[in-house]
């Protein structure tokens, strides 16, 4: 049995309930003794004046993020800690062609999986075919990449909602907000298997119109990506500078995205992350301006 | 009893709109040839699409629930590409009846009206309006300023050709007409498009699905009153009294016997019910203007 999280609580300031504490889906998680680090860095030209995106830059963040993920000195270094020379590694993009996970990015992870030491060969990129992927099928490990935005449904599409795709059917994950999407990280071909997470917030969307949920007028350079090795403490960050975003451009009545659950539920019914800002470990780098969060 | 008598007629108006409808009860796959091809320099580019409810998720990925919440049929797509690779999106939606395209219009308004079809708007490349049983929205990919002048011209080649026009939903008969923000008016099903609107709860509190009609609207009397109405028609008194079971429980546990609360806002939260209908008013400025607009139910229907 669970409690409903309602507007009233959200005015209460018992955001617990809408962000951080897991107790409101029903069970208190025994605290934990070491936070789990999300690392937030931005960078002022990561963009261009056009918008495009700045691919060394790009590199910089990402090498300069996942070595202070795990306190290494060296980027590569780093991602030794993450994969093997003899891993078969999945890059779990996302190609939704109003906003997929910028090539930049892609690039940028796979040059130090394979400066790791991985063989180009074991080395697949991929979104809708993962289920088919002969890379993905033999995957014994995952890096999960996508831009953040908001979701008619879920409320947000972060690195949980990325791996809908190793669901038999989407429709399944979709009832109750997709409270289930948590339930993906458990699949044999996925289970105990990511390695690193990257929420891209260089372009964020943080309203969502039009046919298909998508206006480039609720799209903004912040810059910024999201990096860690526990999804759910990566969404609740990215849920983080959503609302902060919808508050400033529109107001505090729209401050929520639809219903954020399944980041709470994907830490307090599936047990795979924490979605409690009290055991997460932010750490800011780089250009702060507007940082938001 | 007057509420039965009142779908029925509904019914009967909406086969009776069917039948008058220009194609064909919307058959979509059928429109393509009475579409303009050109418009000033974006040409029709690619093979016309359709989908229906089985296959619009081959169409959107991650939106196909906002129609399939309502009775959405098909959808006609066509693109027109400029010789600079600009895109224009144009989607005829088929929504089932007057209502419902009205009803999928009305709960993503931001923009000011461009005088297109029964209810339109138009904003930096987005181009809305309904018209009959039809919904329809034309997106630009690229220069969407550029776009502009193409993208209404087109919307009013499509609107010419859609009609006759349909009537509003009935629920909106129950909304009280002084402070009324019709552009913050929607009509809707389920609770996915509630949230959207205005966030209540995490959990379906209401008991909302696709048997459910509600209507929501924002007021702003001259007085300087204001606040929200939500009035849902519900199958049959048990679903109504479940319903309001459930709300009262979860969302305002404290209210008085009038069904009455200020919240932590210091603004006043109502609920009432009658027959088949619950009235909810959120964030009343007071309790007399709270109490204004949820007795609504309480008026004898037209």
């Amino acid at each position: 049995m669970t409690t409903p999280m309602t507007r009233r609580n959200f005015i209460r300031g018992t955001t617990a309930a809408v962000l951080g504490a897991s107790t409101m889906f029903g069970r208190t998680p025994a605290v934990q003794a070491n936070k789990t680090r999300v690392i937030l860095i931005r960078h002022p030209d990561a963009l261009g004046a056009d918008s495009a995106f700045n691919e060394p830059i790009i590199q910089q963040m990402l090498d300069a993020a996942v070595a202070k993920l795990l306190d290494q000195s060296d980027p590569v270094e780093a991602f030794k800690q993450l994969v093997k020379p003899e891993d078969i590694v999945g890059i779990k993009t996302n190609v939704w062609s109003f906003l997929p996970t910028p090539a930049p990015v892609e690039k940028a992870i796979k040059r130090r999986v394979l400066d790791a030491g991985v063989k180009e060969e074991n080395v697949g990129l991929d979104d809708h075919n993962v289920r088919t992927n002969p890379i993905f099928l033999k995957a014994t490990a995952l890096i999960n990449a996508r831009p953040i935005r908001t979701h008619y449904l879920a409320g947000m599409s972060g690195c949980l909602k990325n791996y809908i795709m190793f669901g038999e059917s989407q429709e399944f994950y979709h009832p109750d907000s997709c409270a289930a999407l948590g339930s993906l990280f458990l699949l044999p071909q996925v289970k105990g298997k990511t390695r690193l997470n990257v929420l891209c917030a260089l372009t964020p969307q943080f309203y969502g119109r039009g046919p298909h949920n998508f206006s480039r007028r609720y799209v903004w350079n912040y810059k910024g990506l999201i990096v860690g090795q526990d999804p759910v403490a990566v969404d609740t960050i990215g849920l983080q500078l959503i609302k902060a975003k919808r508050r400033k451009e529109l107001g505090p009545a729209q401050e929520l995205p639809p219903v954020p659950k399944h980041i709470q539920l994907a830490d307090t019914r599936y047990g795979i992350g924490t979605s409690n800002l009290e055991q997460i470990e932010l750490i800011k780098m780089g250009w702060l301006d507007d940082v938001m969060i | 009893m007057v509420f039965i008598a009142m779908r029925i007629a509904r019914a009967i108006a909406a086969v009776f709109f069917s039948a008058l409808n220009c194609f064909a009860g919307g058959n979509v796959k059928d429109i393509g040839p009475k579409i303009p091809g050109q418009i000033l320099e974006w040409n029709a580019s690619g093979d016309d699409s359709v989908f229906n409810r089985k296959t619009l998720y081959d169409y959107m990925d991650g939106g196909a629930e906002v129609y399939l919440a309502y009775d959405f049929r098909e959808v006609f797509v066509r693109r027109y590409v400029d010789s600079e690779e600009n895109e224009i999106v144009l989607d005829i939606y088929d929504m089932g009846s007057p209502a419902e395209a009205y009803g999928i219009f009305s709960c993503d308004r931001e923009d000011p009206p461009a005088g297109i079809g029964q209810g339109s708007e138009y904003g930096l490349g987005l181009l809305r309006f309904w018209r009959g049983s039809s919904f329809v929205a034309i997106t630009v990919s690229g220069n969407e300023e550029k776009a502009e002048k193409a993208v209404l011209e087109l919307g009013k080649a499509v609107a010419s050709i859609l009609g006759p026009d349909g009537p509003l939903p009935g629920m909106l008969d129950l909304l009280p007409k002084d402070g009324v923000q019709a552009d913050k008016t929607s009509y809707f099903h389920n609770d996915v498009h509630l949230s959207n609107r205005y966030f209540v709860s995490s959990d379906n509190i209401l008991n909302l699905d696709e048997k459910t009609a509600c209507v929501f609207a924002e007021y702003v009397s001259k007085s300087g009153d204001s606040g929200r109405l939500l009035i849902i028609r519900y199958p049959d008194s048990a679903a109504t009294q479940a319903a309001f079971a459930s709300f009262r429980k979860s969302f305002l546990p404290e209210a008085d016997a009038n069904g009455a609360a200020r919240t932590e806002n210091k603004k006043w939260t109502m609920v009432k019910m009658r027959d088949n209908l619950v009235a909810v008013v959120f964030e009343g400025s007071s309790r007399e203007y709270a109490g204004r607009l949820a007795e609504t139910i309480n008026r004898p229907p037209k």
